[in-house]
């Protein structure tokens, strides 16, 4: 009998071990949040001021890429929330393929990026580039946004697969398991949030008419 | 299994349920910015924007079935921050009289 009673308390123990670590992700989450509000911020205040010169620029970027990519980066946030329900049931190579799936998406996501800033870079327009500095100044101020954050945000996804790897050898490693995955949703927390900014910076960048 | 994990847990079918809708709002997205909205077209995208935040919080963040108080609370209390920092931003943008 007491042993089953130190057994609940151990259990409840450690359910309340995986409520603060959740909270303390969240925490960070929001302050992610914050980071690219303020860049956001920065963006409206300029786009404010330049609402013609943004219309323009924003016409120069590949809509069709930029709606692919958002579809990638939504059905990612379906495969890593599936991986969390996965090992939730217990079924352990299920929650590794789904996962396996997010990073590819992931990286997926981050050649698309590439290829698409290769294309501007091509055509001279990149930060501080000859042919960007003799356009409107308006221009000057999405592309530099344009880079920053979709840069800040690829930087995101890039860490979130690493992060996601590591999570990946603890599951082949079985220290993630159908009542201990901590460390699994709360990066799937993060590559929820990566996700989160991508649906915010898809119209505001490629979608201005 | 523990009642709280129980409550957590999410079905397949939700989160691909939501997935979809997620991705009907993305087409949304994009045919509203084909459509001559006028002024608008901002407060259109931000909106379905917010809403697919909303379901990506509730039903793959979980913030829907967390229990604690302080999961509700914690995103409005964000968001308001955010909103007086763009309050205070476009007050002086907007009253900032003849300096460009």
């Amino acid at each position: 009998m007491i042993r089953m009673d130190e057994k609940t308390a151990f259990a409840l123990e450690g359910q309340k071990d995986a409520t603060s670590a959740r909270l303390g992700m969240w925490l960070f989450v929001l302050s992610e949040i914050l980071l690219f509000g303020g860049l956001f911020i920065l963006y409206s205040a300029y786009r404010y001021k330049n609402p013609v010169d943004f219309h323009h620029a924003s016409r120069e970027l590949d809509v069709l890429l930029g709606t692919l990519n958002t579809i990638i980066l939504l059905t990612s946030s379906l495969s890593m929330a599936a991986s969390l329900a996965a090992i939730q049931r217990g079924q352990h190579k299920l929650s590794m393929a789904l996962l396996m799936a997010t990073m590819a998406l992931g990286l997926f996501f981050l050649v698309n990026k590439g290829f698409e800033w290769g294309a501007k870079i091509e055509l001279g327009v990149y930060p501080n580039s000859p042919t960007l500095l003799a356009r409107a100044k308006g221009e000057i101020l999405f592309f530099g946004l344009y880079y920053v954050m979709t840069g800040l945000h690829g930087l995101h996804v890039l860490v979130g697969v690493c992060v996601l790897f590591v999570v990946l050898i603890l599951l082949s490693k079985k220290k993630i398991h159908s009542t201990h995955f901590t460390s699994l949703e709360n990066s799937g927390l993060y590559w929820h949030l990566v996700d989160m900014i991508w649906i915010f910076l898809y119209p505001l960048f490629y979608l201005i008419t | 299994m523990k009642p709280e994990e129980e409550i957590r847990k999410t079905r397949y079918k939700t989160y691909a349920l939501v997935w979809m809708i997620l991705i009907i709002l993305t087409g949304m997205t994009l045919s509203a910015a084909g459509m001559e909205l006028g002024r608008w077209t901002v407060p259109i995208a931000l909106a379905i924007a917010g809403a697919k935040s909303g379901l990506v919080l509730n039903y793959f963040m979980h913030l829907r079935s967390e229990r604690l108080l302080i999961f509700k609370v914690i995103i409005p209390l964000v968001l308001a921050v955010f909103l007086i920092f763009i309050l205070l931003t476009f007050a002086d943008i907007a009253f900032r009289g003849g300096v460009k």
